[in-house]
């Protein structure tokens, strides 16, 4: 079993500690760092540079930049553009999907139903990532 | 005596011969030498037959002679023949001579040369056969003689077919048998020819009667007829079918009325005639009612007198006649003249007219009145016009429920999703609940319930806007004549409890008595704007700034803080619903307050805009009408 280095980006705090749990339980990603948004999340890329995640996974509506923000600013730069990037949302309205597919989103996933069912929510992001090869070899490799 | 009488047989121009009893040239005189050829020497004692020809003429000489002797005189024309054997037409006259006692001793012959008149005559004949075979040969004309009293003399194929008798049957009879029964009656026969001997001629159409009883209409001319003596010798007739082409005629007639009719009647077109030299010579109703003149005003102008000056003195009158002349026919469309001196943008067609014979009589005229049409087509593009303006208002107001459509659309997703944000939350701490119960352990509890219930709280404060922002949405608005000051005053009021416990500074420099709008979302507008001033800062002592001032006919409304300020990319988001640019533990909020005082501003048909710099403040602008304008309807 491969293990992708992740960052999730998620605003609620609640959530982040209960993906978090959902994380370390499966052992399936390694979280480089959990952020509340877009913006922090730019940041935090430009001062990370060297160690830059195989995967980001992002929350859509967030306060400051949101899902869309994330992956219109990941695609646009050439330094992260290889980077896929997955959003996560509770909706699974058809239009919202498309217009996250449509900007380059990787993937889209929809959020578990509570907190508490977040280690087959990993899992299943797992295979997911693997099935569709987002993750490119060299790219495990370098890092 | 006797030299005289030789002086006169000298010079005589008739040939004079003396025969004796039998016969034989016992003289003869010069002129005999001068039409026969032959010199007294030769003739005398010569029998006369010498001068007939052949020997076997002497039975016609000897017989000649006779008939002299028996009657006292014989004359006769005929040939005679000279020396070299030529022919001469002769008058021949045969005397017998008596001497004084009474007793017979010759004749005399005198020889009269009638060659010249003969050759007049025989050409006249021939001429006269001609005439007579031509006239006998004429089919479609009844070419027949009368004579003095009206009798019918001659007869030709052209009278056989045109009245049905032949030759044998009418002719003797007189020629009142052409004529009805009416005209009989009148004396009518009768006065043509006395008309015709008057003056030489009588001509006339009338109904003339064939052998079968028919009628027909013919052209009848009679001539009188003289000889060289100037005495009347009869009458030429001559008479023409006309049936035919009075039929033609007729129908001719009809068509022309039929037209003349047709064209005097057309209103919409003005129709008229030109002589050859442009003058008017018909007007029709059309040409009356376009251009004012009656025909009686107008016949006999010259043409140019519809048209500007400026075409008059560019000579286009006569050059589009001139054009009409080369090619047949000129077209054009320009400005002519009313008689009241308007002009009207015409269509005017002239076309060369032509006789039978190829010589040009004239021109037609068509002109049409397009002003209607032109009018016509200027309401055309005016209403495409306006349909093409109501096509972009539609097209404006498609995106417009386009945008909204999407707006909506954006706006259940986010509700749906913000309003599911809090129940997930609470629902998946009951469920943690439930979980730590069931393995008995008692820990966080507390943490557990307080996080469900600021999920809940949250969830009502979610709704709440929701409805206010619906709420502005969906009501009709109302058209308030609003103070400014009271305006400011209100929504001051409702955000005192914040301005209290920040402790702000609110400055007001309103030079703007009152405003129109709905003064109740008004409220809410300005309040939504100081409260988020209020909110966003890190200042110890918040100021805002509310400036109201005329602008280009509006109202414009500043209102500036001294806050954390937006950074340029967000800008463009801040009016996005639920968009909120700070976590909710900073700064809290839904997200819906500026989306809610977009929404009032575009009611009010007016426009808000931030300018901000970060971390130094921000001011927004919103402009309002001072005058009633028309609020957008609902449904934006």
């Amino acid at each position: 079993m491969r293990k992708f280095k992740i960052i999730v980006v998620e605003n609620d705090e609640d959530e982040q500690f209960f993906m978090k749990q959902g994380f370390d339980t499966s052992g399936l990603f390694e979280i480089i760092t959990m952020v509340r948004n877009g913006d922090v999340l730019l940041e935090w890329l430009t001062d990370n540079q060297a160690t830059l995640p195989d995967v980001i996974l992002s929350d859509l509506n967030m306060p400051g930049k949101n899902g869309y923000d994330i992956i219109s600013g990941i695609k646009s730069n050439p330094t992260y553009t290889h980077i896929p990037v997955i959003i996560t949302s509770t909706s699974s309205t058809k239009t919202i999907v498309d217009k996250c597919l449509n900007l380059g989103a990787a993937d889209y996933v929809v959020k578990p139903d509570t907190f508490i069912e977040y280690v087959p929510y990993v899992e299943n992001l797992h295979r997911l990532i693997e099935n569709k090869n987002l993750v490119k070899d060299s790219d495990a490799l370098a890092s | 005596m006797q030299q005289n009488c030789n002086l006169l047989l000298q010079n005589i121009k008739e040939a004079i011969l003396m025969l004796d009893k039998d016969g034989y040239i016992m003289y003869s005189n010069p002129a005999a030498t001068s039409i026969l050829g032959y010199t007294p020497d030769d003739l005398i004692n010569n029998h006369l037959t010498k001068l007939y020809g052949d020997k076997e003429e002497a039975v016609k000489a000897d017989y000649e002679i006779r008939e002299s002797l028996k009657h006292g005189k014989y004359q006769v024309e005929g040939w005679k023949y000279t020396k070299t054997g030529s022919q001469v037409w002769c008058e021949m006259r045969l005397v017998p001579l008596y001497n004084e006692q009474n007793i017979h001793v010759g004749y005399s012959c005198t020889l009269l040369d009638m060659s010249e008149r003969k050759k007049r005559e025989i050409e006249l004949r021939q001429s006269e056969e001609r005439y007579r075979l031509m006239v006998e040969g004429v089919r479609d004309y009844a070419i027949f003689m009368l004579n003095p009293t009206g009798h019918i003399i001659t007869w030709n194929e052209g009278a056989r077919r045109t009245k049905g008798y032949s030759s044998y049957e009418i002719i003797g009879k007189h020629f009142s048998t052409f004529y009805t029964a009416e005209d009989l009656e009148n004396g009518k026969p009768a006065r043509e020819l006395k008309i015709a001997i008057e003056t030489g001629k009588y001509e006339e159409e009338g109904w003339r009667i064939k052998k079968n009883g028919s009628v027909f209409w013919a052209n009848v001319v009679i001539t009188s007829l003289f000889n060289e003596q100037n005495k009347h010798i009869g009458f030429s007739k001559v008479t023409r079918d006309l049936t035919e082409r009075k039929e033609n005629e007729e129908s001719l007639r009809q068509s022309e009325e039929r037209y003349r009719s047709l064209v005097e009647q057309v209103t919409d077109y003005g129709i008229f005639m030109l002589d050859e030299r442009g003058r008017i010579i018909s007007w029709n109703e059309g040409a009356r009612r376009m251009k004012g003149y009656n025909p009686d005003e107008i016949i006999g102008k010259y043409f140019s007198i519809f048209y500007p000056e400026e075409d008059i003195l560019n000579g286009k009158p006569s050059h589009e006649l001139k054009v009409a002349r080369e090619v047949g026919k000129y077209e054009e469309e320009g400005w002519r003249l009313r008689k009241d001196g308007t002009r009207f943008w015409a269509n005017v067609v002239i076309t060369a007219v032509y006789n039978y014979d190829g010589a040009l009589i004239g021109y037609s005229k068509v002109t049409r009145d397009l002003t209607e049409r032109k009018e016509a087509e200027r309401a055309l593009r005016d209403s495409y016009e306006r349909y093409r303006q109501l096509s972009e208002e539609l097209k404006i107001i498609n995106e417009e429920l386009t945008l909204a459509n999407e707006e909506l659309e954006q706006f259940t997703s986010i509700v749906s999703h913000d309003l599911q944000e809090p129940v997930r939350t609470i629902k998946s701490f009951l469920q943690l609940i439930d979980m730590k119960l069931n393995n008995q352990q008692y820990e966080d509890m507390q943490i557990y319930i307080t996080k469900s219930v600021n999920a809940a709280n949250r969830m009502k404060e979610l709704i709440q806007n929701l409805l206010s922002y619906t709420q502005v949405s969906k009501k009709e608005i109302s058209e308030d004549e609003v103070n400014v000051q009271e305006l400011l005053n209100q929504a001051l009021q409702n955000v005192k409890t914040s301005v209290d416990t920040t402790n702000a500074e609110i400055i007001i420099e309103s030079e703007v008595d009152t405003i129109h709008g709905d003064s109740i979302q008004l409220v809410q507008l300005i309040q939504n704007l100081l409260s988020n001033a209020l909110k966003f800062t890190e200042a110890e002592s918040p100021r805002i700034m509310i400036k109201c001032n005329k602008e280009d006919g509006q109202v414009k409304f500043a209102i500036s803080d001294n806050g954390i300020g937006i950074a340029e990319d967000d800008l463009s988001k801040i009016f996005e619903i639920f968009r909120r640019l700070n976590t909710r533990k900073e700064y809290p909020g839904t997200g819906i307050g500026l989306a809610i005082c977009k929404k009032i501003v575009d009611r009010h048909r007016g426009k808000i805009w931030p300018v901000s710099e970060k971390g130094k403040g921000t001011t927004f602008y919103f402009t309002i009408s001072e005058e009633k304008v028309d609020k957008l309807p609902i449904l934006q």
